[in-house]
């Protein structure tokens, strides 16, 4: 196979090259193939094709067995009945729904959009109920029952997962659906709302870390193997070996001895008793184990200490003993504690060895083999392990997610069955197995993780939070952006700067430019665009491979010369020619006859070969190199272009490897892979930048943040759609200048932006400080325009039987609570009809609810309804867009109501390039006040030129003078990174333009016509509107409501709220003398009270001003009572002390 | 009365002179005068554009008020603009802005029944005033051939089923309101250039030298006569003040062998039109507004209610 591998290769050895266009091809096949959001799917169905049933084969037999009870009254045909329970093949079927009135069909995304229903499939098992019945003379009669496809529950579906109904849809059929053809799934509809999945990372387990402490520490070195068996999903067992300190912290000598921490044991044990309690006694034994070669004086040497502290222990009973004796065994005999000691050792110590009996050996070795790595650190032969290598890291998606959470919610169920089956076996019946199985406990188990991310039980402990949530529709590329999220759930606080860095194995798998500012900076991380997630495969395959290529079983001697060989972690083995082996694997893996996700890394040094076929690891396609050659040659590149079979053709020839590539120059004979294109390192939103590679990497950052925020075409179906807020630009435009990697974003199709004529110049001083001027009369004609959609949401909720809210347009005459706003917009049925101008407090939704008599019993009984109604946010405008009734999963009447809304551009509007330059709009000037050109161009945006320099956004005037060129040419400029245009190359093209060729121009001050000292850069540059606009802040207030509890005035803009007159605020009037006003404005102004307080006691008396009377009970005095102004919080405060039996006098004469 | 007069006697020569285009000189006046020319030109002459908007059946992809502004963005031909009146101050509606002096109504009817998708374009306007219709470029030439073209102004695009009927009506308004009633596409100017070759200097050069100063300038000023291997102005007014030319002879070393001032005094005017009006009616509706402005500063010159007609202006007239 081997040579047949090698004559292919130089067949092909005299083809043509391939050029930097022909990667893109490849790059082009790849995202055809795959698409963005292929991990989430991938994973999804992964958990659906397999998970699953593994999880119901692990947990799905229950035995019941009658505890005896006894029933004077029953005399039973048979001494006992057992009943087996076992559930075997799962099922899934395509999403449904059921109506209230019982009609069952299919649910499409879109109506479980709107009508907030949950997109899910029914879950069916077959399951088999055996009854074995004994009789009373040890007969045994044995009954069993099938029953095929019993519904257990429903399982949400992830969108264009293979359970989903878009699956594989060409375009016609989604838009026929109403949906999105650029939406790529990924994400799941829970009552209504899309959520994602947020990726989770964590630490890879069954790898040995060691680590260097910083001193002074009780231990010098420490080596950490968290270990988990490959088929249990238990949290990880964690083993430390650690070496102490020379020197202890009391200032002793002690040695540096090496100990282990062994799980449920409390204190550390010395490696030798660990080694002889699993039966390795001798200490030469033990050394080989651990050092290999016994002529290594100088591991041998660290070795010394720890054999001679376990000197006394010389055989395995005593070691075991001595184990048993560290753990939780406090009265236990001997033999129970060693037994005790020998169930630690099989069960919890290093469990991805083995949980069998009889592996004494393989741990024995490994735990060796932990040691060894321990002391190669120790002895300065090989660095301490770095934890934030991503090499190191796992990530789960949604699949492993969903498999932890429906083992949780499977065993839950089985629980909840056996319990009830107890209790019907007990009374000595039999049971209904149909009417035992909650399906309520899986439906809404997945429900309710999924609707609030709290990932597993409600109020348990040890829940992840923000697991899943609602996906971003500001923009097409946030949606994007928002399914390739990475989040690794670390102390947010802690200020430890490591594992927020941008490590260097993190080069093509995270993007270098995309994280949040602030807490979550370098936590919250983003895919690159090339970067798949493997989704695990069986080790069986492996294995059996491994076992026919011969390894060798471990043997202390071999060892030092031969490899040795993991398979997820777990040391199976040794071989000797470890290069034939890997290439051989590798060969396999490249003709798929071994699942391509198989990771093969050889560790030349430390002699170690791992293979993973795990979960969870990043990979992404890179060339192979072969002899100094790409491997991939035009040949290739052109069955990939004429592609008739898709995944024929130069396929197998991207390897998928963990965190390994090698740039394109091989000026090195030991390369073997090469980089597709460097620009792939970056993610969704770092894409968009043209020339980010020109810019200062925050101001990528920062940019990448903004991307979000910008106004555009979020998905086409958006007319479908009821979003409780969307935004729509008017006229979005594809940008002039873009990137390679857009086209695969289809920001072409969905941009985001307008290609303003922008000129860099101080004009009028009306664009100091990050604000910009706007041409008025581009604003005139459409420019940045765009549309706000917010919807509005109720349902006729049902309270008891009777009580039902109705929709319906309230009566004045005998509805109660109704608010001040105008009722008149409101249809004969209660909703506002489309392209009705709402404002204000107007209500769109007309809502009531019946009061029942008895109830207002004490009121006048003209009021027979109360008003429920939905009115519009009162600093909002706009029209009723579109109004949508129909029924919910109940079948309650629900309905949404859009209002539509246009924002024109207007000072105070935030807008900003693709560099990170964010601005406000300072000042509008119509075309004649704007400077223009000869040719009569006048710029729709002028930025101050003080926003260049100190940013170094070079990126953006390279954009400008490219956009310069390709609006001449009428073509598209090509910004993306790492490419070799220059700038000199694009300054050439301009002047062949017929333009100064750095893209200055002189201009004319519209006020005067004269001309301006200075040339201004003047060119198109794309431009984004961003969602802040000064209509959804601007505030203010004279008077207005206050709180019920304190009386002081409300917070916050949508509740018409004051503006705090704060401490410092405070402080500076008190400065400043003016005590008057600091009154006026902290108590007159807020929540001014009187109170009536009795002179004796200095407590607050009743006072009935009406009638003038006075009385203080307590006191029994009713002349002496004086009249107060105190704050209401004041006086709240003061009843609140009193109902804690604590007395606040107020005295009002000296005492 | 020996004081001396400054008044001027601007002249004007037309260069070219098409429908939608005029080029012509400005001359013996300064920058503030043709400054003014220019922005009364952008701003300030009146033209007539869709301002009202009812809309009866919309059920097309577009909103109604998407619709509405880009109805209002549709040029219509304004030769009566100047002589019809401005809504705000018509009598003979008291405002209202629905009267025939002041107002000229539109409807359009489009339905989609075929299964191609329908353009609603300017044509399917039905003006109430034959004088006042949306903007025809298909008889203007270039570029319009193809009958396909010829379909005039896409308001909205109309899919089986989808209905459009609104009724629209036109006012009198000026571009400084909103650029819809602004009827310049373009109007620039720039100052006349004057540019010396010091001959004496060109001839120290080579004729590589000479190529690259020619070819420093991004447009075409200079060429280099094959016959005579000098360096020659072709074109003066192509010059754009990019100083390209300037800094090469500096880089060169020869500070003065090319010289360029700006006349302060003499402007070449470009004019284009949006279509509403013809670019030289544009030019000659602008110097009567200018004209009456001035007039109505100089009538009120004295009086207290300058200061409320013109504000600032007014009261900076009186001042100064």
């Amino acid at each position: 196979m081997e040579q047949n591998y090698d004559q292919q290769y130089n067949n092909v050895d005299d083809e043509e090259e391939i050029t930097q266009e022909d990667a893109w091809t490849v790059i082009s096949a790849y995202f055809e193939e795959y698409g963005l959001v292929r991990q989430q799917i991938d994973s999804f169905d992964q958990f659906i094709d397999n998970t699953m049933q593994e999880t119901v084969d692990e947990f799905g037999h229950i035995e019941i067995r009658p505890e005896s009870q006894h029933y004077p009254a029953l005399q039973p045909d048979f001494a006992e009945t057992i009943y087996k329970i076992s559930f075997s093949q799962v099922y899934v079927g395509k999403p449904l729904m059921t109506e209230a009135d019982g009609e069952t069909r299919t649910l499409f995304p879109k109506a479980a959009r709107l009508r907030n229903l949950t997109y899910s499939a029914p879950l069916y098992v077959d399951i088999s109920k055996r009854a074995i019945k004994k009789g009373h003379d040890g007969e045994e009669v044995a009954e069993t029952q099938d029953f095929a496809k019993v519904f257990i529950g429903k399982v949400p579906i992830m969108l264009h997962s293979k359970y989903c109904i878009l699956f594989q849809s060409s375009e016609k059929d989604l838009t026929e659906l109403e949906e999105c053809p650029y939406d790529q799934g990924g994400y799941f509809i829970v009552s209504g709302s899309e959520k994602v999945l947020i990726a989770q990372e964590r630490l890879s387990t069954n790898h040995v870390y060691v680590f260097k402490k910083t001193q002074p520490n009780k231990y010098a070195y420490v080596a950490e193997a968290r270990s988990t068996a490959e088929s249990q999903n238990r949290p990880p067992r964690t083993m430390f070996v650690s070496m102490l300190s020379g020197t202890s912290a009391k200032g002793g000598c002690s040695g540096q001895y090496i100990r282990a921490t062994l799980p449920y044991i409390r204190a550390e044990i010395p490696i030798a008793i660990v080694f002889r309690a699993l039966g390795f006694v001798a200490d030469k034994h033990i050394l080989q184990w651990i050092c290999y070669d016994l002529a290594d004086t100088q591991m041998m040497e660290l070795l010394r200490p720890s054999l001679e502290e376990a000197f006394v222990i010389q055989n395995q009973q005593v070691a075991l003993e001595y184990i048993g004796k560290r753990g939780a065994t406090v009265g236990f005999t001997k033999e129970k504690r060693i037994n005790y000691a020998r169930n630690i050792l099989q069960k919890e110590m290093l469990p991805h060895v083995g949980v069998e009996e009889n592996c004494e050996a393989k741990k024995a070795y490994y735990f060796g083999y932990i040691i060894h790595r321990l002391l190669l650190c120790a002895l300065g032969r090989r660095a301490e392990d770095d934890r934030d290598h991503y090499g190191n890291k796992r990530i789960d998606l949604a699949g492993p997610l969903f498999g932890g959470l429906f083992r949780m919610l499977f065993r839950k169920l089985t629980k909840n069955l056996r319990g009830h089956a107890q209790k019907c076996v007990n009374k000595g019946k039999d049971f209904n197995l149909q009417f035992a199985i909650k399906a309520n406990i899986i439906t809404n188990g997945f429900k309710y993780s999924l609707s609030t991310g709290n990932w597993g039980q409600a109020n348990a402990a040890g829940t992840r939070t923000g697991v899943s949530q609602v996906l971003n529709r500001l923009t097409y590329a946030s949606t994007l952006s928002h399914l390739r999220r990475l989040n690794s759930p670390i102390r947010r606080e802690g200020k430890l700067a490591k594992p927020r860095q941008l490590h260097n194995s993190q080069w093509g798998m995270v993007c270098p430019a995309e994280t949040p500012e602030g807490q979550a900076c370098g936590l919250m991380k983003n895919l690159a665009l090339m970067v798949y997630i493997t989704v695990g495969s069986s080790a069986d395959l492996i294995l059996q491979l491994l076992q026919d290529f011969g390894i060798d079983e471990i043997s202390s001697a071999d060892i030092s010369q031969a490899t040795k060989i993991f398979v997820n972690g777990r040391w199976v083995g040794i071989h000797h020619r470890p290069d034939m082996l890997v290439s051989t694997l590798r060969g396999l893996r490249r003709q798929v006859d071994v699942n391509i996700e198989v990771g093969v890394v050889r560790d030349i040094r430390l002699k170690e070969l791992r293979i993973y076929t795990d979960y969870g690891r990043c990979s992404r396609p890179l060339f192979i190199v072969k002899n100094q050659r790409l491997l991939i040659k035009k040949k290739d590149i052109q069955t990939l272009q004429q592609r008739e079979t898709p995944d024929d053709g130069g396929w197998h020839h991207l390897d998928l490897v963990i965190a390994r590539l090698n740039p394109d120059e091989s000026y090195s004979d030991t390369y073997t892979h090469c980089e597709i294109h460097p620009s792939l390192i970056l993610g969704v939103c770092a894409s968009i930048i043209p020339f980010p590679d020109h810019n200062q990497s925050p101001r990528n950052t920062y940019q990448s943040a903004m991307g979000k925020q910008a106004m555009g075409i979020y998905a086409t179906n958006f007319q479908f759609r009821m979003d409780t807020l969307a935004y729509v630009l008017y006229y979005p435009q594809k940008p002039l200048v873009t990137t390679r990697a857009m086209e695969h974003l289809h920001f072409r199709q969905l941009p985001a932006g307008i290609n303003a004529i922008v000129a860099i110049a101080c004009y009028s001083g009306y664009n100091q400080e990050d604000s910009v001027i706007m041409n008025q009369s581009s604003i005139d004609r459409g420019f940045f325009r765009s549309v706000l959609f917010r919807s509005y949401r109720d349902e006729e909720k049902k309270s008891g039987t009777l009580v039902k809210e109705d929709f319906g347009c309230p009566d004045r005459a005998n509805t109660l609570g109704m608010s001040h706003g105008s009722y008149d917009k409101l249809d004969n049925d209660g909703l506002a009809l489309p392209g009705t101008r709402v404002g204000g407090d107007d209500v769109i939704i007309g809502k009531t609810k019946p009061i029942a008599q008895d109830e207002a019993g004490g009121q006048s009984s003209r009021n027979t309804r109360c008003d429920l109604s939905t009115s519009l946010r009162h600093s909002e405008t706009g029209v009723v867009d579109q109004v949508m009734l129909t029924t919910n999963a109940y079948g309650l009447r629900f309905v949404k109501v859009r209002v539509r809304s246009v924002r024109i551009p207007q000072i105070g509007d935030k807008f900003s390039s693709r560099h990170g330059q964010k601005g406000t709009v300072g000042m509008t000037y119509t075309q004649e006040d704007m400077p223009w050109t000869v040719e009569g161009i006048t710029p729709d945006i002028i930025v101050n030129p003080h926003a260049i320099p100190s940013r170094m956004t070079i990126g953006q005037l390279i954009e400008c003078i490219m956009g310069k060129v390709s609006a001449h040419m009428g073509k598209e400029g090509d910004a993306t990174p790492f490419t070799d245009v220059t700038v000199d190359h694009i300054s050439r093209a301009l002047h062949k333009c017929g333009y100064q060729m750095r893209g200055f121009e002189t201009m004319y001050n519209g006020h005067t016509g004269r001309r301006l000292p200075a040339m201004i850069f003047l060119g198109p540059t794309y431009y984004q509107r961003l969602k802040h606009m000064v209509d959804d802040k601007i505030h203010s207030r004279g008077r207005g409501p206050a709180q019920i509890l304190s009386r002081q005035p409300t917070e916050g803009r949508s509740r018409a709220g004051g503006l705090r007159f704060g401490e410092m605020e405070r402080d500076c009037m008190i400065a400043h003398g003016a005590a008057s006003f600091l009154k006026e404005r902290l108590f007159d102004q807020s929540d001014a009270y009187r109170v009536h307080v009795c002179e004796h006691c200095g407590l607050i008396a009743i006072a009935n001003l009406g009638k003038k009377t006075f009385e203080c009970r307590g006191c029994k005095n009713k002349l002496d009572v004086v009249q107060v102004h105190i704050p209401y919080a004041c006086k709240l405060l003061f009843q609140e002390l009193m109902s804690m039996a604590i007395a606040p006098r107020m005295l009002t004469k000296d005492v | 009365m020996e004081t001396a007069t400054y008044q001027r006697f601007p002249k004007v020569k037309i260069r070219e002179l098409k429908d939608d285009y005029v080029k012509f000189e400005l001359k013996q006046t300064d920058a503030s005068m043709a400054n003014a020319l220019r922005r009364v030109m952008i701003a300030e002459v009146p033209t007539i554009a869709i301002d009202l908007v009812e809309i009866e059946v919309n059920s097309s992809v577009l909103n109604d008020e998407f619709i509405a502004h880009r109805l209002g963005l549709i040029p219509l031909t304004s030769e009566r603009a100047m002589s019809m009146r401005f809504s705000r101050d018509c009598d003979a509606c008291d405002g209202d802005g629905q009267c025939e002096f002041c107002s000229v109504e539109f409807h359009l009817r489009a339905k989609c029944i075929g299964d191609q998708t329908l353009d609603v374009t300017s044509k399917d306007l039905y003006s109430s005033d034959h004088t006042v219709v949306p903007v025809d470029f298909s008889d203007s030439g270039a570029g319009f051939e193809n009958a396909e073209d010829q379909r005039g102004i896409t308001i909205v695009k109309l899919r089986k089923g989808q209905e459009l009927r609104l009724r629209a009506i036109a006012r009198k308004g000026i571009g400084k309101d909103h650029a819809k009633w602004s009827p310049a596409a373009t109007v620039t100017f720039m100052y006349e250039p004057e540019i010396h070759i010091n001959e004496e200097m060109m001839e120290t050069l080579s004729l590589e030298e000479k190529t690259s100063v020619v070819e420093s300038s991004p447009t075409k000023v200079f060429a280099l006569n094959p016959h005579t291997q000098q360096v020659e102005v072709v074109d003066p007014e192509a010059y754009t003040y990019d100083d390209e030319v300037l800094k090469k002879v500096e880089a060169m070393g020869k500070p003065g062998l090319i010289e360029i001032y700006a006349k302060e005094d003499s402007f070449i005017f470009t004019v284009e039109s949006t279509g509403a009006i013809k670019a030289s009616q544009l030019v000659i509706n602008a110097i009567d507004v200018l004209k009456q402005k001035l007039d109505a500063v100089r009538l009120l010159e004295d009086t207290v209610e300058a200061d409320d007609q013109f504000g600032e202006l007014g009261a900076h007239m009186r001042g100064g």
